[in-house]
């Protein structure tokens, strides 16, 4: 087994650079919140599946590309996404969300970079492939907690990729169409628009979902255009088919563009440790 | 352990009062009641058949009812069920007591048959009034107009919700002030209300003394109940129960959480007397919990005519096919070569407690593939009554001491019943299990009833810590 390089002049500071340590710290406590005092369904057997077959998946990947072991931290935070999101009493349809999501990270990629991020892809995929999966938009419920927490701990973890402006233009773009429509046009009072937009669902996908630093366009001008585009479909998703998720789907649409908009914007791509 | 063996004896959980799900209208001043309802939604693609049940006990005259709904319905799309069906769907999917008898550790053999009792559910509803529609021109447009059964029915549709509002009130249909946030949203997003009086005649007619549930059918991407209305009419909470059934499985809501109700657990014997105000103060208890904005799990479970275990244990008669086609389920197939019916069909049973402050949003659903049934079950266990001499007594005894001291911790976990009142219920095996007797006021800590506020607060903390860790951390980088 190859040997893994760890810093040992400053630990502390090894896990500070890294802003994958931060998202997982911060998923794996949403998670836990989630199954202590949400009484979420906490199969065990679920997110075994989930994890083993990200890591593994993973694993094989970077011995097959000769990659760093470090990789293995986006496989973490892609099994606690996918725990975090898709539900199901199949442990085999949790596993292939788990395989194909890592998977696409090495089979479906362009410009070297890969296309999709990972969990959305397994998470559609596996909705589509199996039907034994789903998303429990409702999982959080609304509230001004959820804005707090994931906004605060996720605007942490954006600010040190550096993809605050993904999160934020999506938002914007998202939230300020639903008030268009349900305020402005429909003549709903503003809790009922402040409910739909602090759902924990919509706020963790902006976060930590749409932000993932290596499936987003390279360039800053690129990102906002494409998380506006994102925004812009999941809005007409949601008012045509009255899905909840839309926001989810609307990433897997766009994401191919992601490769358009690398070339269109030249653009240093984003590396996790930066050397 | 001993063996706790013999037979179920079951009660059903009752709920009272019901009503429609929609948006109940007064013509006199009489304050209006509109504390719960019964609602079967059958969803089938882009299919949804809703059913309100009717318990109006008031003046059929002063009967008016109001209904968003998402598409202009025609005349075959509207239909009267049989009111049975919500008595039997809730007798069936009701939370539960099952009864055991303990057997005798002094004679093995012995077993105990008890019947099986059901009790179903009262329903009262309060509403009032009606008049003769007269057509006007304030925006309002009469897209159809029905007789049903005892019912008359216009569908409308409206351009602005002043229009609508007068021409409701000057058609009979009082409609209270507060409607009024609503009744824009509504028209802008599409919604043609849906307005029902009784016909007098027709309704001498049917020979029925109480209202019959209106069922509605329609394509809609929209799988929905729009409870906005209705809370227009009411100041504080409304109870709603729905029968939900789809063909994949389990139905939850999209845009509140779906929670469980605390279920399976051994309750003390004496709940058995008052089974409606234990599940009351489970429901209440849980729900406030919760933080008031949940939709509530109270059943889950296959119907399909081909599973042939379709409660266990059942509180009362499953839903027969003719029962299932009355609620709505249109997509069973025939198969006369086996004479069977084909098909999938999964039932939801989810209790709504909901009020203006806690439910800003209609209620939205989802079908998904989740099969997993569940259903509210509670306990209690008869000791052996007489005298037993025997070398096993006193362990038995010991055995019954132990489980009524968890099970008075579980009444108090799930009621939040002050339970240091009932420590009679484990002083009387006390002397025969040879334990010390239980000090009055002691059986719960003082901050008992405080649950799991420490593990959320540790979760907090910790959840604080680290973003405060990141917070100085992301200071230090800007600097």
């Amino acid at each position: 087994m190859s040997t893994i390089s760890i810093p040992r002049s400053s630990s502390l500071k090894s896990i500070i650079t890294d802003a994958r340590h931060f998202q997982i710290f911060f998923l794996g406590t949403f998670l836990t919140y989630g199954i202590l005092a949400l009484n979420w369904d906490a199969q065990l057997s679920r997110f075994i599946a989930i994890f083993s077959a990200c890591l593994f998946t993973q694993f094989v990947g970077i011995i097959y590309t000769s990659q760093d072991f470090s990789g293995l931290k986006s496989a973490f935070i892609t099994s606690l996404s996918l725990s975090l999101m898709l539900q199901t009493h199949s442990v085999a349809a949790a596993a292939l969300a788990g395989v194909l999501a890592i998977g696409s990270k090495y089979l479906i990629r362009f410009e070297g970079k890969h296309v999709f991020n990972p969990a959305n892809v397994g998470i559609v995929l596996s909705i589509l492939l199996t039907g034994e999966t789903w998303i429990s938009s409702g999982q959080w419920g609304s509230g001004f907690i959820w804005v707090m927490l994931v906004g605060i701990t996720g605007l942490t973890v954006l600010q040190r990729v550096g993809r605050v402006d993904t999160g934020l233009t999506f938002l914007m773009i998202f939230g300020g169409l639903q008030f268009l429509k349900m305020v402005v046009y429909q003549g709903w009072t503003a809790d009922v628009w402040l409910h739909n937009m602090s759902s924990g669902t919509l706020l963790l996908f902006s976060f930590f979902m749409i932000t993932d630093p290596v499936s987003t366009p390279n360039s800053r001008k690129a990102r906002v255009i494409w998380s506006a585009l994102i925004a812009l479909l999941a809005f007409a998703i949601s008012q045509v088919l009255y899905i909840y998720a839309a926001p989810i789907w609307a990433l897997f649409f766009i994401s191919p563009l992601t490769a358009w908009f690398d070339r269109k914007f030249i653009a240093k791509p984003f590396k996790w440790i930066k050397s | 352990m001993r063996s706790i063996t013999a037979v179920l004896l079951l009660f059903a959980a009752t709920i009272n009062s019901y009503g429609f799900c929609g948006f109940y209208v007064a013509k006199a001043d009489a304050s209006l009641f509109n504390d719960a309802s019964q609602v079967i939604i059958t969803r089938n693609g882009e299919n949804s058949t809703i059913t309100m049940s009717s318990d109006y006990k008031g003046d059929l005259k002063e009967f008016a009812l109001v209904i968003p709904v998402p598409v202009v319905l025609q005349e075959s799309d509207i239909r009267i069920a049989n009111p049975l069906i919500f008595q039997k769907l809730d007798a069936y999917s009701a939370p539960r007591m099952a009864e055991y008898y303990d057997q005798n550790p002094c004679y093995i053999y012995q077993y105990d048959m008890a019947p099986v009792l059901e009790e179903s559910t009262d329903m009262v509803e309060k509403t009032e009034d009606a008049e003769p529609t007269r057509s006007k021109t304030l925006g309002v447009k009469i897209e159809a107009e029905y007789t049903v059964g005892e019912y008359d029915i216009l569908i409308l549709s409206a351009k602005q919700s002043d229009g609508l509002k007068i021409w409701l009130n000057e058609n009979g249909y009082k409609i209270p002030e507060t409607a009024n946030e609503v009744l824009d949203p509504y028209i802008k997003g599409g919604m043609k209300f849906f307005v029902a009086k009784v016909n007098l005649k027709k309704q001498k007619n049917t020979g029925f003394q109480t209202l019959r549930p209106i069922q509605v059918s329609f394509n809609s991407n929209r799988f929905m109940l729009p409870l906005r209305l209705g809370m227009a009419n009411s100041q504080g909470t409304q109870d709603m129960i729905v029968y939900a059934f789809s063909e994949k499985g389990r139905v939850e809501a999209t845009n509140y959480r779906t929670t469980k109700l605390p279920t399976d657990m051994n309750v003390p014997l004496f709940v058995r007397d008052d089974f409606n105000e234990f599940y009351k103060s489970v429901f209440e208890r849980s729900w406030k919990l919760e933080g008031k904005n949940v939709v509530m799990l109270e059943y889950a479970w296959d119907l399909s005519p081909m599973n042939y275990v379709q409660c266990d244990p059942c509180a009362g008669d499953p839903p027969v096919v003719a029962d299932l086609v009355e609620a709505g389920v249109n997509w069973l197939e025939y198969n006369p070569k086996y004479n069977i019916n084909d098909g999938q069909v999964f039932f939801t049973r989810l209790h709504v407690r909901y009020d203006r402050e806690h439910f800003p949003q209609d209620l939205f659903f989802q079908e998904t593939p989740n099969r997993e049934y569940f259903q509210g079950r509670y306990v209690i266990h008869h000791p052996v009554e007489g005298q037993l001499d025997c070398d096993g007594a006193q362990e038995y005894y010991k055995t019954v001491f132990n489980r009524r001291q968890k099970e008075l911790m579980n009444l108090a976990q799930v009621t939040g019943w002050n339970i240091n009142s009932y420590a009679g219920y484990l002083d009387e095996y006390a002397d025969k299990a040879g334990v010390k007797k239980v000090k009055q006021n002691s059986l719960l800590p003082a901050d008992f009833n405080r649950d799991n506020e420490d593990v959320y607060a540790l979760l907090t903390i910790l959840l604080m810590g680290g973003v405060c860790f990141s917070v100085i951390r992301l200071m230090k980088t800007i600097k």
